[in-house]
């Protein structure tokens, strides 16, 4: 992807300058020419403080700077486009340039008049020779396979147009997936068309091909001792047919040796089973038999990186959904680092995490605890006995990346509590050779070390970024005679190797691969490969009696042993379906589980500064650091975006005193990065979290190059989850971070700050200007499950979380009634369809805040399905990142343990739409059925329709932001999405494309659009089914349905914009004890 | 001192404001007299193709039907170019050596497509989709005019959107039974040529729905146009409940048509041709 750098000089205008790499954009970021400062408040925990001080009503704040009500941000706020005119005089510097540009403005206007009357180029037409049979040109096909990832297989569906793969989406008819997906797997999708992706063979520097490296690997091998000095290092196998073939491996070579590394890997889980179990097991959650869900450090509404993300988070949002009669579940979640997890949870613990195995190893034994926050023994008592009065039907789920005896407890209180076999199963591994990963890569760079290593094959994996510090893998690598490496990209360890070999992609190979469930996939190809390309089948294969045997004969070979019946049927069955029936795990016995061994048990702090490290919730371990998509993706909870951050709490950030957003050094065992400081609401103090995946050397490719700091050099072997003993100082100098959180209220004007000065209800204490609307505007409204019970209608009359009826606002927060209008007769969609007789079609949308967990899906699939251009990170600094689509995150309460609501926010398609009413060209019209429609040839890009809306939805494109150059992007792009060009503005459009194809289908048929025909791009994504799109006039669809219950709302209301989108209060069912 | 501008310069002054004004308006007229002309819309043009392909001897002189090589104009947003398969399906027995189809010759040893140039190009932010079009009784000559009697194939229309909204607006006017899309030479009903349409049973797809003759169906009596059309049009046969003597009541339900403009609200309303309003919406066309 690109991104737009600086311009240098004045007849340069516009500041198209394109660097190829963000290396080179931030080498030049020196120059002032882009303007890339957001004026940051410099908060003082006195400071806020004082502002909290004495405060009890409820207090939502969207970020620290509004918090602290600093004239700085006065200041911004007064701007009428803070970001850009900070500084100055925003892009144009100086006078001279600005001056230079009106001049060639006024010659090139005079052009563009000609311009139009020129006439389009011939365009080629390039028939087929033979036409693929069942191939019609335009209409899309579907094909079922599977994201093989670490944690277990993501089954998807693949939308083929012309066979290129153009959107991966959850599979439908898969038993765990359902049709749901994720960030990560979404943006999958740019991963293949990624630029910079290896193309060759490459050996020692020169391209190279696959047969000499098949002769010379197997005729080496051939000549050690059974296989003495071969070594495999694999990326996490999930693969029966990978498995197959390195056993088969095994006994031609009996001495080579495989070893499995992840950067984030199961260790934890892993050691707890064994020393509990005697044997590895995985865990399977049933969450939707649990009416109280304990987490202890599991981020599993976060994404895939925690196991069986999918059905947990379907399951748990079914559970936590409200509707009259039924029983809501409880989430309590005790953690370090907030998570999206932690917020939707009714009762969240922020502990350092040695403390959370304190906490944890406490709760199952029922003894006491104090702990560095004083809350934790009163939320353990009480979770205790939520615990204990819902035996069987509780479940405690222990994170991934939190230590093994944090495991071993949860295993003893799923044990004891009786939830075994109800809320959790046991079964075995999707890894079909689980190991503990760290040892044995540890075992794996004493050999080379010690000069056993003639031949290190490496698999998809990235060691010389990855391997944790203290292991000193480069010093071992060169002591290897003969390295081979198979990746996607020449990364920092292929670049190094002497063999390197270009890896298809899983949408291009053929594979298998476990889920969470234990379903194995059939993973087909969806494209021949971009640039040929071997799989790890390939190289396994090479040292086999049958060296050109390919991937999909493996395959074919290991399936015959899972796939029953006839196998021809079968087969075709399983590439169809996307899945094997009969392949799911069924549940161990296992017994109860050994108690812990003390020394595990007695994991305790030394009080000192604790670093923890965590994957990226976007880019994983980095191996996602070149997908645009994913970079420009505001992450989770802190909103950042193409950075990291040495993220802390406010008390450590002052205690230590450091500035937030200024340049600081950890040093850990004499190891030292340099980092930037940001607060996060609700971290625990004295523990500073880092993400990993950032800071990737130039090999990593145009995107992810040079983004943000590598934690990974902190990072060592025996604690790779958190250290202890970190220092941190301040440097001197800002970071200048990429926070999109304040985008939105840009643009807000004298009203919002008016607003605030002079607040009607909201006398004392903090303000915060989007939070504070959020409260006296309503826009967050939610109430408690006692409080529904007794007045259903919450969202309209009020409740502890929803304030109405309290503001001078124009009728208290509602919809005006149409009689109160001038215009009674306008915005009626209540018509008869001339054409068929019927109520015509209005869309509309609604948004279950209940469900929402704010995982960011929706965001990636917009960004696929619409052909959202990424903008780069000096461009999202100034509020011009593209996405249709935000999720916003308001806090709540006090700054130590906040609450936070997530609201997706898109277009929301007013039906008395302010955007249009302003529009001098007419560039934003409404359509018959109610769509708020942009017509990008009419757009002369005044930005008034941005202006006048109050939702702050629509994104213009400041610059030539789309890539229309780049050969492998064009394959990606939605043929039915126009690419948008410089100079218009863009937002959601209810996926219009979808619409006007489901229309055509119908009328085709002659019928009505059926409920479900049209389903939007973010629905199609949404893991919790939050999203509900369709026609509100048919009073029996789903949409119409959610928009007829009480807790319904729209945003804004007052305003009589008559928002389509409208809101389903949330509902939280807390503990009486700890309310 | 002289005056330096005689009165005489004053006929000089209103004159030159006169001719400015003309200007402006000869300019404005030429530049929208350009937009519209061939030169920018291609109307008429015939470009260098590597085959000088000609539909007239295909369709008129052999008869082909449309559907033979643009497959799919029924199914999908393209009609389809024919692989170059289509064309050795026939020109691998007959003009075998023929220099003009070289070009497919070379296409079909060596697999590299024949190049042609597109003739209606519409621009890239237009998404016009054929099926939609075809299945509600826009026949391919209102479009693309009688390719028929075109030699050398051409664009007949401007393709602009003024052209698009037209019809956009008032589709009856080349509203067409369904079945006869493919007809090149179709004109509409008049007082000498009478179209009798007749609906069939409701529901199902567009062009199951009516079904139109252009011979009296009852000149002939009932019987033929039953033979003709079936008791429902043609596709449906589940009729056993009919007698043959059911079929006597048919030429009651055939309404006969003089005029475009009856027979296009009569279709418009059959077919649920969606508003002008709708039509004429942004959305349909771009996205």
């Amino acid at each position: 992807m690109k991104t737009i750098g600086n311009a240098t000089t004045g007849n340069n205008l516009m500041g198209t300058g394109t660097d190829d790499t963000m290396a080179d954009t931030k080498a030049q970021a020196g120059q002032p020419v882009v303007v890339t400062q957001i004026a940051k408040a410099k908060l003082t925990l006195a400071q806020v403080q004082a502002k909290l001080d004495g405060q009890t009503g409820k207090r939502f704040w969207k970020n620290l700077d509004e918090l602290a009500d600093t004239p700085e941000f006065h200041e911004l706020m007064a701007e009428e486009f803070p970001r850009q005119s900070m500084g100055g005089s925003g892009e144009w510097v100086d006078a001279v340039s600005r001056r230079g540009f009106l001049k060639v403005m006024g010659a090139s206007l005079a052009l563009a008049g000609l311009a139009g009357c020129t006439k389009q180029p011939d365009e080629p037409i390039y028939p087929y020779i033979k036409q693929p049979e069942d191939l019609v040109l335009g209409k899309p096909m579907y094909f079922a396979t599977a994201y093989p990832f670490p944690t277990g297989a993501i089954p998807v569906l693949v939308k083929s147009d012309a066979f290129r793969p153009i959107k991966v989406d959850g599979n439908p008819e898969h038993p765990m997936a359902k049709g749901k997906s994720d960030a990560m797997t979404q943006a999958t999708l740019l991963d293949m068309y990624d630029p910079d992706r290896s193309q060759h063979v490459i050996y020692r520097g020169q391209n190279s091909d696959w047969g000499k490296f098949q002769s010379e690997f197997a005729t080496a091998v051939k000549k050690t001792s059974g296989g003495q000095g071969v070594y495999f290092l694999s990326e996490t196998i999930t693969s029966p047919t990978l498995a197959a073939q390195w056993k088969q491996v095994q006994a031609a070579y009996p001495q080579a040796k495989l070893v499995q590394w992840e950067p984030v890997n199961q260790d934890s889980s892993r050691a707890a089973s064994k020393a509990a179990f005697g044997s590895y097991v995985d865990a399977q959650y049933k969450l939707d038999e649990a009416d109280v869900i304990v987490s202890l450090d599991a981020d599993f509404l976060g994404g895939i990186g925690h196991p069986g993300f999918l059905p947990l988070a379907a399951a748990y949002s079914e559970g936590h959904r409200y509707e009259a009669g039924k029983g809501m579940n409880r989430l309590y979640v005790v953690e370090s680092m907030p998570t999206v997890t932690g917020f939707k949870a009714e009762h969240r613990l922020g502990l350092k995490p040695s403390e959370i195995a304190q906490f944890a190893t406490a709760l199952a034994n029922g003894s006491s605890v104090t702990l560095s926050n004083p809350d934790a023994q009163k939320f353990l008592t009480a979770l205790l006995a939520d615990l204990k009065k819902n035996g069987g039907k509780c479940v405690v789920i222990p994170g991934e990346q939190a230590s093994p005896a944090v495991h071993a407890a949860a295993y003893a209180l799923n044990s004891s509590l009786g939830n075994v076999g109800k809320t959790v199963v046991y079964t075995d591994t999707v890894n079909p050779m689980p190991s503990e990963q760290v040892a044995d890569l540890k075992a794996l760079v004493a050999d080379m070390n010690a000069g056993k290593v003639q031949w290190l094959v490496m698999l998809g994996v990235n060691p010389m970024y990855t391997a944790p510090a203290d292991l000193e893998f480069a010093t071992a690598f060169e002591k290897v005679p003969v390295t081979a490496h198979l990746g996607t990209h020449l990364d920092e360890t292929g670049s190094l190797s002497t063999w390197h070999i270009n890896k298809t992609h899983y949408l291009e190979s053929w594979s298998d691969a476990r889920a969470y469930d234990g379903t194995i996939s059939i993973i087909q190809p969806m494209i021949d490969p971009l640039y040929g390309g071997k799989s790890s089948h390939d190289v396994l294969q090479t040292l086999l009696d049958d060296p050109q045997k390919s991937a999909y004969d493996a395959v074919q070979a290991t399936a015959k042993t899972y796939i029953s019946g006839d196998f021809a049927t079968g087969w075709r069955k399983a590439l169809h379906d996307g899945w094997v029936e009969g392949t799911a795990f069924a549940a161990k016995t296992v017994g109860t589980p050994k108690a812990m061994t003390s020394a595990a048990a007695a994991a305790t702090s030394t009080g000192g500064l604790e670093i923890a490290f965590r994957p990226d919730p976007s880019l994983y371990d980095g191996r996602f650091a070149n997908v645009g998509w994913l970079q420009e993706l505001p992450k989770q909870v802190t909103s950042l975006s193409w950075d990291n951050a040495a993220l802390m709490s406010f008390r450590t950030q002052e205690t230590l005193k450091l500035d937030e957003n200024g340049k600081a050094e950890i040093e850990l065992n004499g190891r030292k990065v340099v980092v930037p400081v940001l607060v996060v609401p609700g971290h625990p103090d004295n523990v500073i979290t880092v993400y990993l995946g950032h800071g990737r050397r130039v090999e990593a490719g145009r995107v992810g190059a040079g983004v943000g700091f590598n934690a990974y050099t902190l990072r060592t072997a025996d604690s790779p989850l958190y250290a202890d003993g970190a220092k941190i100082t301040k440097l001197d100098g800002t970071y200048d971070l990429c926070v999109t959180k304040v985008h939105n209220i840009e643009h807000r004007g004298a009203f919002a700050q008016h607003d605030l000065e002079k607040p009607l209800s909201d006398k004392e204490g903090t303000y915060s200007l989007a939070g504070h609307e959020a409260m006296e505007r309503s826009i967050i409204r939610y109430a408690t499950l006692e409080e529904v019970k007794k007045n259903p209608d919450f969202a309209h009359e009020g409740a502890s979380g929803t304030l109405v009826n309290k503001v001078g606002y124009g009728p208290q927060g509602e919809t005006p009634k149409k009689d109160e209008s001038f215009f009674p007769d306008a915005w009626n969609y209540e018509k008869q369809d001339a054409s068929s007789l019927q109520m015509q079609n209005a869309w509309g949308m609604s948004i279950d805040l209940n469900s929402c967990i704010g995982c960011n899906a929706c965001i990636v699939s917009c960004y696929a399905e619409n052909n959202i251009p990424v903008v780069g990170r000096e461009q999202v600094k100034v509020g011009r990142n593209m996405q249709w689509l935000r999720i916003d995150t308001y806090f709540e309460g006090d700054l130590d343990a906040p609450k936070a609501h997530f609201q997706p926010m898109a277009c929301q398609h007013c039906e008395n739409a302010g955007c249009e009413q302003v529009c001098p060209v007419g560039a934003t019209v409404h359509t018959p059925e109610g769509l708020n429609t942009m017509v990008y040839n009419r757009c002369v890009g005044t930005r008034y329709c941005s202006n006048n809306c109050p939702y702050k939805v629509r994104r213009f494109n400041f610059l030539l932001y789309s890539d229309y150059d780049t050969e492998s992007l064009k394959f990606m792009r939605n043929p039915d999405v126009t690419v948008r060009s410089r100079g218009v503005m863009e937002k959601c459009s209810y996926c219009v494309q979808r619409i006007e194809s489901a229309k055509i289908t119908a009328d085709k048929e002659n019928r009505a659009i059926r409920d479900g025909d049209i389903v939007t791009a973010c629905q199609q994504a949404c893991p919790t089914n939050a999203i509900v799109f369709g026609n509100i006039n048919d009073k029996a669809s789903k949409v119409a349905k959610r928009k007829a219950e009480e807790r319904d709302y729209p945003v804004l209301a007052d305003l009589n914009f008559r928002p389509r989108t409208t809101y389903t209060a949330g509902v939280i069912n807390p503990n009486p004890e700890l309310a | 001192m002289a005056q330096v501008f005689d009165r005489s310069s004053n006929a000089l002054v209103r004159f030159s404001l006169v001719l400015t004004g003309l200007i402006v308006i000869s300019l404005g007229v030429a530049l929208d007299q350009l937009q519209r002309s061939p030169w920018v819309t291609r109307q008429g043009q015939r470009p260098d193709q590597p085959v000088p392909f000609s539909h007239k001897h295909h369709v008129e002189g052999l008869g082909l039907q449309c559907q033979y090589c643009h497959t799919q104009v029924e199914k999908a947003a393209y009609a389809g170019i024919p692989p170059t398969k289509t064309c050795i399906n026939c020109h691998a027995q007959i003009w075998t050596n023929a220099a003009l189809l070289e070009p497919v010759r070379q296409s079909w040893a060596t697999g590299a497509s024949i190049q042609w140039i597109r003739v209606h190009d519409l621009p890239d932010y237009v998404y016009f989709n054929h099926d939609i079009h075809v299945n509600k009784g826009i026949g391919c000559a209102s479009c693309h005019g009688r390719v028929d009697e075109m030699p050398l194939m051409y664009q007949q229309n401007t393709l602009q959107m003024e052209w698009c909204l037209n019809c956009h607006r008032n589709p009856g006017v080349n509203l067409r039974p369904v079945s006869e899309i493919y007809n090149m030479s179709w004109a509409g009903p008049s007082t000498d040529k009478p179209v009798w349409c007749s609906s069939t049973v409701k529901g199902g797809a567009t062009a199951q729905n009516v079904s139109c003759t252009t011979t009296n169906p009852g000149a002939n009596g009932p019987e033929v146009a039953m033979l003709e059309n079936g008791p429902h049009g043609p596709g449906r046969t589940e009729s056993a409940d009919l007698g043959p003597l059911m079929g006597v009541a048919i030429p009651a339900s055939y309404q006969k048509f003089t005029s475009q403009a009856e027979l296009g609200k009569y279709l418009t309303a059959q077919y649920h041709i969606r508003t002008p309003n709708e039509l004429s919406s942004c959305e349909t066309c771009h996205r």
